[in-house]
């Protein structure tokens, strides 16, 4: 665990966030001090609620949204520096491409943006279209398609430059299960020719499916940032479930109970030695064993909680207001 | 951990895209590429095609007229005019004015601008909306975008007005026997028009996201430069032709012997002088208010002086010289007629005051107010959140 901590500082970082926060008129603090870290070649993923701030942090590293304060670099040049974008691919949520111009042309029109040249830019838009199965249909025009289509355009005119940094924000919106699964494939490719990719995306079925690392944004901060392992490592427990009745010395270690005529009980193990221990005494005891299984939060679990205990202290926070200054006179 | 930092810079060198900063040709892509997205843009309105089938139309009408020396007809059909032949109209001068009066000074400067500020309503508030996180997520700088958008809107005008000075040329040449190569500066002095209010209608767009509110806030600001320029027209009639009524006054009083008659000219002069202080007041204001405005009228008018200049068109011995002068100003010339203020007096007074304006004083102060609008839109869209 602390080798894979030591790694990841030493590896060289596609974004390197530090103390970015945004205020918007009106004294909105979107961005309370964000820093993250994305090694690159992995697949990043931001989760949050709506309102957490999601969408700002991205804008922000492509200069849609401007920083109140902001230090740190996005592929090894400071944030915001224009020419580093050249090498980034981006595809927002809601995009609206041009109806006029073909899905061809629209990724063309982006490639110019992203300073292909002519026949670099017509060669990579065919490989894209073909990439994200929209090779029969970029002929027509952008208007004419379905909004998986759209997306899938969409996702082509992100990756038309060869980005080092692909950022995705809801990459799978709109799109069927068969078309996720399709970019789903996509994006592990991507990691597999050593690109970043920083995914935004609600699904956190999606994320834990296909992210190396994690970061859960709430109200503007970052809750939790790392390998999925990491985050869900204080959840780590082991349960051993025998056949009949657990013994009773047993009800010492762990939470126990029982299910359709099999006993278990679970508890909370940093090494396996202490696993070991308990599973020689029970058979030591004629216990029969039926079951050993190493029990995690999921991500939506673990997500679920960080809301609710960011809540519970935003309500404590916001009820001790009313105790102290708001309470109704009867 | 610098060691990992080199070789992170040193693999990102290797991208083909790598740059530390922007060339001329990495800018050279970009425009061009936002370039012929436009023409694709303008290549989908159907707006962009009834206005040049309007712009063929228009030349076929001209086209349509004959003229020899027996008269003149309408798409073959004689017309009973008497003396209308071509030697009245020599040198395809039949040709030059209908292009003149009707292509520059009606269709051009009217219709067309109102066809091309519809067509490019929606340019900047789309930019404001649907397609802002994409554009600004490249490598392209705020101000260069805003600029650029700014002159591919420029395109729906320069395309159409350059078909009309080829089509225009053609009529000229096969109809007329004239190849006037000078009707091509049209092109640039019709661009240069409609930007004063493209710039507006672009800030306004992007301001409120909306191309109806940018139309019609556009429309009634050219309505009120057109008022500001009648009214600085009207007064500064008044203005000459006090001055003339002074100086005919001064003269008549010069002319007469003895003092008792020429007393009897005093209460006309001073209340000449009155009035003159009053109408220079007058002016002075309207000039100023007219000086920081974009002079459409008179930029259209430098288009037909232009084109009359190089068609030969609008010589003295037509006896409007200058061609900008429209039934209006004719009827206010009338009003100000007295009996020391003749109206070949103060046409004159008028023509020598209006071509004493110089071209620079007339597009560069327009300039001037259209790099501040574009300078406050472009304030705007760099400080603006998407």
């Amino acid at each position: 665990m602390v080798a894979n901590a030591v790694d990841s500082t030493r590896a060289p970082l596609a974004i390197d966030l530090v103390d970015v926060t945004k205020m918007y008129a009106g004294r909105v603090h979107a961005l309370q001090g964000v820093s993250m870290r994305v090694p690159r070649g992995e697949i990043f993923g931001l989760l949050g609620p709506n309102g957490a701030g999601k969408s700002t942090l991205v804008k922000i590293m492509t200069t849609i949204v401007r920083a109140t304060t902001a230090s740190g670099t996005i592929l090894g040049a400071p944030v915001g520096n224009r020419p580093t974008l050249a090498r980034v691919g981006y595809l927002p949520e809601h995009h609206r491409f041009p109806q006029y111009l073909t899905g061809r042309q629209c990724v063309e029109f982006f490639g110019a943006m992203s300073l292909m040249r002519r026949t670099d830019r017509k060669r990579r838009a065919s490989e894209m279209l073909e990439v994200v199965g929209m090779a029969a249909w970029g002929d027509r025009r952008v208007g004419t398609y379905s909004k998986g289509m759209q997306q899938r355009t969409g996702l082509a005119a992100a990756l038309v430059n060869d980005p080092e940094l692909v950022i995705l924000d809801e990459p799978t919106d709109g799109v069927d299960p068969v078309g996720r699964h399709e970019i789903r494939d996509v994006l592990l490719r991507m990691r597999e020719e050593g690109r970043t990719v920083f995914l935004n995306s609600h699904l956190l079925g999606e994320v834990e499916l296909i992210c190396d690392r994690v970061a859960i944004m709430l109200k503007g901060r970052v809750e939790r940032q790392g390998c999925l392992a990491e985050l869900t490592q204080d959840s780590r427990r082991w349960r051993v479930s025998i056949e009949g009745a657990m013994p009773s010395w047993v009800a010492g270690i762990g939470a126990t109970g029982e299910d359709r005529g099999r006993a278990h009980v679970e508890f909370k193990a940093d090494d396996v030695d202490e696993l070991q221990r308990l599973i020689d005494r029970l058979r030591a005891e004629n216990a029969r064993i039926v079951g050993v299984t190493e029990q995690r939060e999921s991500l939506e679990e673990l997500f679920m909680r960080l809301v609710r205990d960011v809540d519970g202290r935003t309500s404590a926070v916001g009820a001790s207001n009313v105790n102290a200054s708001m309470r109704i006179p009867r | 951990m610098n060691q990992a930092r080199n070789s992170a810079r040193v693999s990102d060198q290797l991208h083909s895209l790598y740059r530390t900063h922007l060339t001329l040709s990495d800018y050279a892509v970009q425009t061009w590429g936002l370039f012929v997205s436009a023409y694709r843009e303008l290549n989908a309105r159907k707006l962009f095609w009834v206005a040049l089938a309007l712009n063929a139309l228009v030349i076929g009408a001209v086209a349509a007229v004959g003229i020899d020396e027996t008269g003149i007809s309408i798409l073959g059909y004689d017309l009973d005019i008497p003396g209308v032949t071509s030697k009245m109209f020599p040198d395809g001068q039949l040709y030059k004015t209908i292009i003149s009066a009707l292509g520059v000074g009606f269709w051009l400067s009217w219709l067309s601008t109102i066809l091309a500020l519809l067509s490019t309503a929606s340019m900047f508030p789309d930019l404001a909306t649907g397609g802002v996180d994409t554009m600004l997520s490249k490598p392209i700088g705020r101000t260069r975008l805003f600029l650029t958008k700014f002159a591919t809107g420029l395109l729906f005008t320069a395309l159409q007005v350059a078909v009309f000075a080829v089509l225009a040329y053609l009529v000229l040449g096969i109809r007329g026997g004239v190849w006037e190569v000078g009707i091509f500066v049209v092109v640039p002095l019709m661009v240069v028009f409609f930007s004063y209010l493209f710039a507006l209608q672009a800030v306004v767009g992007m301001v409120t996201k909306s191309p109806i509110a940018s139309v019609i806030v556009t429309l009634l600001f050219w309505i009120f430069i057109f008022l500001v320029h009648a009214g600085e027209q009207f007064t500064l009639l008044g203005s000459t032709a006090s001055r003339l009524e002074i100086e005919g006054i001064e003269a008549k009083a010069a002319s007469l012997q003895t003092d008792e008659a020429r007393s009897g000219l005093a209460t006309p002069l001073e209340s000449a002088k009155r009035a003159n202080e009053n109408w220079q007041l007058a002016h002075g204001i309207f000039y100023s208010a007219k000086t920081v405005l974009p002079k459409t009228t008179e930029t259209a008018g430098l288009v037909t002086r232009a084109l009359a200049v190089a068609a030969n068109i609008g010589s003295e011995s037509d006896g409007e010289g200058g061609g900008g002068e429209d039934e209006n100003t004719r009827r206010q010339r009338g009003f100000f007629r007295s009996q020391f203020v003749s109206e070949r007096k103060l046409r004159a007074a008028m023509n020598e005051e209006m071509s004493s304006r110089p071209v620079w004083w007339v597009v560069g102060t327009s300039f001037g107010f259209e790099c501040v609008v574009l300078a406050a839109g472009i304030w705007y869209f760099r400080r603006r959140d998407f």
